[in-house]
């Protein structure tokens, strides 16, 4: 398990890598000459001349590339934004912490919320729960999350001014958005719960539980539940991904300086650098997230997690 | 065994087969006829829309809806209802147009992969790793900022960082069929690899391709208004319904039907999708099949 762990914590560094390459790469093509955009249309053509050469962008592609790569992952130096001036580390200290509680909140209402509705629409399958759960869930997957957000604020913050239309400070802050960023996880979560609970619940061992008297609470829970568990994180895995992205979209939408502003503000200025090391950081955190739910899997299949042990020691019969 | 030759002999029968299980699904219809009747609509509008898409009445800015302006008019005068009537073709349109090139790329990547496996495999894998370890929302950003703003590069944008998805997904069915003994069949007569791969291979890999297809216009079109809407995908003046939603943000307080009517379209035709998703996706689940 430990070796398997560090192997995917290793292999990280090639990906994040290949991912610093990739957004590089990508930048060099986008359209809009960074120079103009930082001293304006109207600047003369010497003085852009002196920007671009201060800025590095008349060298050769695989020059700046490997000076780009040389500065982040060998001195660790990333640098400053071309257009605020502030050094790329700071703000990524501001903003990180605010888009990871962001979408921590998003993913812990989706799923304490989710989860139980599906279980719930299963157990009482073709009633009543069931069919309000899951209209429930159509509707949930079906409203884009940035118009719910912009239907909350009319509600809640225009209409009945009960909170901040946008902005950061205590947790209140939060509340809008992740309720606007936590309705398709739910609805997301609560169908794939229902379904891979109607798989495990006609099983055989259920009924076998029930049989020996097990109570029909600690059947659904302990039994049945840990059986369906797989396919739900699989689906928490995904729904933290696209958290992930939707959070970027809500930020901009409630003003939020997190890493989605930061980015998006980076992409509309054509600041290379901002745009580079935040998506390097968001691949991180999205990396290590993945490299989590996967662990997710080992601990609550023991299948899997001897399957790890197994790979690991054929590993070793093959290399003796 | 006689009868599932018969069923999957081509890609023809599978797909009559799924196309006769979705008729019995109301919902899946219902979703059907939903997204067609707006794709018709949004292509017959300029035949009945009653105001120009950029006419702007400059008595009636922001004004709310009434008898004249059914859905009220934005912060230029213009009329909302022709606006989304008008809009509709560009909005429609981009889910399904982005999960036929991204699945028509992936296809025959994700064939390739996992048919020859080994370091074919591996290299294409790892490179689908590569993209997937950013959130897609992320990649589609940066694409639409390297391509442009416009209907068709927002596609593009969209397709490319679809791609390494659907590869993962054919790839996994290729490997599901490359053991199976028709494909031996197939290779001791003497059949060409590519022979096999799209006449044999591909046809057995109709189902789980038309689910993810399915189940993807609707996300593609939610994500292709989010573009729009943070103003990189399709920009003012077409009047795309994530750009409407756009424009709309700043007049939240004074002018909130300017937000809800666009919203309900994309909303309606989100829904539709994901029924008609939900459809596919028993209709092709051989365990629902009766």
């Amino acid at each position: 398990m430990a070796r398997y762990f560090l192997k995917r914590l290793l292999w990280m560094i090639p990906i994040i890598l290949a991912v610093a390459v990739i957004v590089f790469t990508l930048m060099t093509f986008c359209p809009g000459d960074p120079a103009v955009i930082i001293l304006g249309s109207t600047a003369l053509e010497s003085d852009l001349q002196a920007k671009r050469v201060e800025l590095g962008l008349t060298d050769p592609y695989f020059v700046r590339l490997a000076r780009y790569l040389s500065d982040t992952f060998i001195r660790f130096d990333l640098g400053s934004s071309w257009v605020t001036k502030v050094p790329i580390l700071d703000s990524i200290k501001e903003r990180l912490p605010r888009t990871i509680v962001l979408t921590i909140i998003t993913a812990l209402i989706s799923f304490g919320i989710g989860i139980p509705l599906g279980v719930t629409a299963a157990v009482h399958q073709n009633k009543w729960q069931d069919h309000v759960s899951m209209v429930l869930a159509l509707l949930g997957v079906s409203i884009p999350n940035f118009w719910l957000a912009l239907l909350l604020v009319l509600l809640f913050s225009v209409k009945l001014k009960w909170l901040p239309v946008s902005g950061v400070g205590g947790l209140k802050y939060y509340i809008l958005p992740a309720l606007a960023g936590c309705s398709g996880a739910i609805a997301a979560m609560a169908r794939q719960s229902r379904s891979s609970m109607l798989d495990v619940i006609r099983s055989d061992y259920i009924t076998t539980a029930r049989a020996k008297g097990v109570p029909e609470r600690q059947v659904i829970q302990k039994h049945a539940l840990k059986n369906a568990m797989i396919p739900i994180i699989t689906v928490m895995g995904n729904q933290i991904g696209r958290m992930l992205g939707g959070v970027m979209i809500l930020e901009t939408i409630f003003s939020i300086p997190g890493m989605g502003t930061l980015i998006i503000t980076g992409v509309n200025n054509r600041d290379y650098p901002v745009v580079q090391t935040g998506s390097i950081f968001l691949a991180i955190v999205f990396s290590l997230v993945m490299l989590v739910v996967d662990m997710a899997f080992a601990a609550v299949d023991p299948r899997i997690k001897a399957q790890y042990a197994n790979s690991a020691k054929r590993k070793v019969k093959t290399n003796g | 065994m006689a009868d599932t030759k018969k069923k999957t002999r081509n890609g023809q029968s599978e797909f009559a087969m799924i196309w006769k299980q979705l008729k019995k699904n109301k919902l899946a219809m219902a979703g059907l006829i939903i997204f067609l009747l707006e794709l018709v609509l949004a292509f017959l509008a300029p035949l009945y829309i009653p105001y120009g898409i950029t006419e702007m009445d400059p008595v009636a800015q922001r004004a709310a809806p009434s008898a004249a302006h059914w859905f009220g008019t934005d912060n230029l005068g213009r009329d909302i209802f022709s606006r989304i009537c008008y809009g509709g073709k560009y909005s429609l349109t981009m889910g399904i147009i982005t999960i036929l090139l991204s699945n028509g790329v992936g296809i025959v990547i994700g064939a390739v992969a996992g048919y020859f496996g080994g370091w074919v495999d591996n290299l294409i894998m790892r490179i689908c790793d590569v993209f997937q370890s950013m959130p897609g929302m992320l990649l589609n950003i940066v694409l639409c900022a390297v391509l442009g703003s416009g209907w068709f590069n927002t596609i593009l944008a969209l397709a490319i960082g679809n791609v390494p998805g659907s590869v993962r997904m054919l790839r996994a069915s290729m490997l599901k069929q490359r053991g199976a003994e028709y494909v031996e069949a197939c290779q001791s007569i003497n059949c060409s690899t590519p022979r096999i791969i799209f006449s044999h291979l591909l046809p057995n890999s109709f189902s789980p391709m038309l689910v993810g297809m399915s189940m993807g216009m609707s996300m593609m079109m939610t994500m292709a208004a989010s573009l729009s809407f943070i103003g990189l995908g399709i920009q003012p003046p077409i009047p795309d319904w994530g750009a409407m939603l756009s424009d709309a943000r700043q007049f939240i307080r004074i002018a909130p039907h300017m937000i809800i009517f666009p919203g309900i379209a994309i909303a309606i035709s989100v829904l539709a999708l994901n029924l008609l998703g939900d459809g596919i996706r028993d209709a092709a689940d051989p365990k629902l099949r009766r």
